[in-house]
């Protein structure tokens, strides 16, 4: 499935351009265009009900758009049936709520797609499923079911689910949102990890620090929109909109 | 009349009685399992006329009685030149009342998936059918349990209905009724289809707690 | 909870994805085609009805006639008097049953316990061969009004019973654990603490009930009592109308079961519980 030497190394992972979306009466994207290089991490803020969650979910097609184009590694994003599937399995995607399949074992949990999608054998499945739950720190667990489970352990163990896809890119919907505090560094130390080890990676999240860290973009999103987009240190010590700037110290009032 | 005397008059009334209550139930059940899945597929599809059919169906035999829906289906269907034996009459019956409930059950069972569950699924690549098969179905199928345990019993309560009809053999209902017009069997005649009836009412509800438990759904 | 629940989409919903334009294609397919032949199912239907005379005006006409209705009004009030006073005494029944079974007090419990079992596991049918015919044999006349409305009633009893256990079940233990803690004593515990929030609970279960009441009262023709159904009954051996009264009168069933329902689900959203089974 490797196909790393054919694509082109200048031809953007991901590219939005000029999205819309409406959900009724509601503009919840507007004219959003975006780009993620190979091996960028970049991460999305802004209030809630921004579209920032909208946005990651549009890039597998988890929601359509009205109008613009998303295309990925320069093919447009298919519309749906196998071409569909066969893309959003070299995407991962991380959901706040983790949605581990709950009358499965976690190590069935990662094995499922490699198995099903991929055709891998039941051995080659679950060797690379140990080797990357051994990653994320729960081999331990992997014949439990996913409700046995911490919330830290569940969502390590539902990343580790879709790097067993060897996928191209990374989405992560607010993954460490539905935590309670103390899990919230086990399943960033995962993602920090993901990130060195030059994983193309989109994080929509609250962390700020874990942006400030690991970001090589921060894009700024409100009603919608891309307000203001750039490196952490720009965007963190010198927000150029006045939005950024009320959006930021809100925050840090906390 | 003793006990005695009752079941040497009237024992293999009472036995075959049984008999027919349970072959009823089980004949009855599995229509009932595979007619509710067919109306929840139509309920769940995207084809609108399919899901108001689907809606309509439950609708209307989850909210007729028993009874009612017995005499159209013995009384009323000969009138439009529909005539079946008795005993498919009752069968036919239990089954459309039935097979209403089942898809209830089921959509529940579908509901309590969850729609992240699905998303992830879709998000791994998995297509439609690869979804059903690994993921809707086997959790659907194990969080009814319980209910579905709960309907076998309705159903075979619901063959009662069977006592309504000249059917033969009669089912424990109609042999209360026999045996009370032809002699005064006293309590003892009613007590021994009711035990039958209760008896394998707990024993089905003790063999679908067992299942439950073993296949049980965490959450 | 996620902030997502609220108005969240139902997997039904999620089951299909947006639909591209093939399968927007294929989905016209096949919304035409099933319309077709739910169509031809219904013109068939129709043509048998027609083709064995079932459309001939004498068995609809009557239809139009005040004194009918007022019959089979008459016969509706017997319904609902039935109906209510069963649904009343189940109430109380199982509300007993269920108290005797929470109770602590071994015997009782066990015997509450298998009485409930009982009629949860015996056909109303068979409970209603019970007083018709069984009862009479000790000398014990009834009128057909408690012929009918006892064995309903007892069915129902032991569902209710389990439905208020549940809503007992579903009140939190913090609840009970505070009142003992406050020094009431565990009768005062259920009385004050408990059983309010356990009926707040279960009321669309108990409204959802009142369904399988109505349902088990149409066999009242067995005792002759004069219900909806017997009146219809009554009405087919005047007019030798089957098929058009006893369709009418499944619709009319079916009408008032339907409203039932609705308003156990209004008031189960309304008040934000929801309805055990």
């Amino acid at each position: 499935m490797a196909q790393e030497s054919t694509a082109d190394k200048n031809v953007p992972v991901i590219e939005l351009r000029h999205v819309d979306k409406h959900y009724g009466d509601l503009h919840v994207l507007r004219d959003v265009s975006l780009s993620v290089a190979r091996g960028e991490v970049l991460v999305v803020i802004g209030p809630s009900g921004s579209g920032k969650s909208t946005m990651c979910r549009t890039i597998n097609r988890l929601e359509t758009i009205d109008s613009g184009e998303i295309l990925i590694e320069g093919e447009p994003l298919p519309q749906e049936g196998r071409e569909l599937a066969r893309m959003r399995s070299e995407l991962g995607m991380v959901f706040q709520q983790f949605n581990l399949f709950a009358h499965k074992t976690i190590l069935e949990n990662v094995t499922l797609g490699p198995r099903e999608v991929l055709g891998q054998s039941k051995e080659e499945a679950e060797k690379y499923a140990m080797e990357l739950l051994e990653r994320v720190g729960v081999a331990s667990q992997a014949h439990k079911v996913p409700a046995q489970l911490s919330g830290g352990q569940q969502q390590r163990a539902a990343i580790a689910r879709s790097l067993a896809m060897r996928p191209k890119a990374m989405m992560f919907d607010e993954p460490t949102s539905a935590l309670d505090p103390e899990m919230i560094n086990e399943v960033l130390d995962v993602m920090v990890e993901l990130a060195r080890g030059g994983m193309t990676m989109v994080v929509v999240t609250h962390e700020m620090n874990f942006a400030r860290r690991v970001a090589d973009r921060v894009v700024f999103m409100a009603d919608g929109q891309i307000v203001e987009e750039g490196t952490p240190d720009e965007f963190f010590d010198h927000p150029k909109t006045q939005r950024a700037r009320d959006f930021l110290d809100s925050i840090k009032g906390h | 009349m003793g006990l005695a005397e009752l079941l040497g008059t009237y024992g293999q009334n009472y036995l075959d009685g049984l008999l027919a209550t349970w072959s009823m139930s089980a004949v009855s059940f599995v229509f009932v399992m595979v007619l509710a899945v067919l109306v929840t597929v139509a309920r769940v599809s995207p084809v609108a006329p399919l899901r108001g059919l689907g809606e309509l169906y439950v609708q209307v035999f989850r909210n007729i009685p028993g009874v009612a829906l017995l005499i159209l289906v013995a009384y009323a269907l000969p009138q439009l030149r529909v005539v079946l034996p008795w005993r498919t009459c009752v069968i036919v019956t239990v089954v459309l009342l039935g097979s209403a409930f089942g898809s209830e059950n089921f959509m529940s069972g579908i509901n309590t998936i969850g729609v992240g569950q699905i998303e992830a699924a879709r998000s791994i690549g998995l297509t439609f059918t690869q979804i059903l098969r690994h993921i809707v179905i086997p959790q659907a199928l194990r969080t009814t349990v319980l209910p579905m345990t709960n309907l076998l019993i309705a159903v075979m309560l619901s063959t009662a209905l069977g006592s309504q009809v000249p059917m033969t053999p009669q089912e424990l209902t109609g042999v209360v009724s026999y045996v009370n017009t032809r002699a005064t069997g006293g309590i003892l005649a009613f007590l021994i289809s009711a035990l039958g009836y209760a008896l394998t009412a707990i024993a089905i509800s003790f063999l679908g707690n067992r299942l439950d438990k073993r296949v049980r759904v965490l959450r | 909870m996620s902030l997502r629940s609220h108005g969240a989409p139902s997997v039904r919903d999620a089951l299909y994805e947006a639909p591209g334009p093939r399968t927007r294609r294929l989905i016209a397919v096949g919304t035409t085609v099933s319309a077709l032949l739910v169509c031809a199912l219904l013109a068939l239907v129709v043509r048998q009805f027609y083709v064995t005379g079932q459309l001939a005006p004498r068995y609809w006409s009557f239809f139009a006639e005040w004194p009918i209705w007022r019959f089979l009004l008459q016969g509706f009030v017997g319904t609902v008097e039935v109906a209510l006073t069963a649904g009343a005494i189940a109430l109380v029944l199982g509300l007993a049953l269920m108290l005797g079974r929470t109770s602590g007090v071994r015997p009782l419990s066990a015997v509450c316990r298998v009485v409930t079992d009982f009629f949860r596991g015996v056909p109303s049918l068979l409970l209603i061969y019970f007083f018709f015919l069984v009862v009479p044999q000790y000398g014990i006349r009834m009128p057909a009004f408690w012929m009918l409305t006892l064995p309903v009633a007892l069915a129902a009893s032991g569902v209710l019973a389990e439905v208020f256990r549940a809503g007992v079940n579903a009140v939190p233990k913090g609840q009970v654990e505070a009142a003992y803690s406050i020094g009431l004593s565990r009768w005062k515990t259920m009385r004050l603490i408990v059983l309010p929030q356990a009926i707040r609970y279960v009321i669309p279960s108990l409204i959802a009930q009142l369904v399988v009441v109505v349902k088990d009262t149409t066999v009242a023709y067995v005792v002759s009592y004069p219900d909806l159904m017997q009146n219809a009954r009554v009405l087919i051996t005047n007019y030798d109308a089957l098929l058009s009264m006893y369709l009418v009168v499944s619709v009319i069933y079916i009408l008032i079961n339907f409203a039932i329902n609705k308003a156990s689900v209004y008031v189960a959203r309304r008040t934000g519980v929801k309805i055990i089974r």
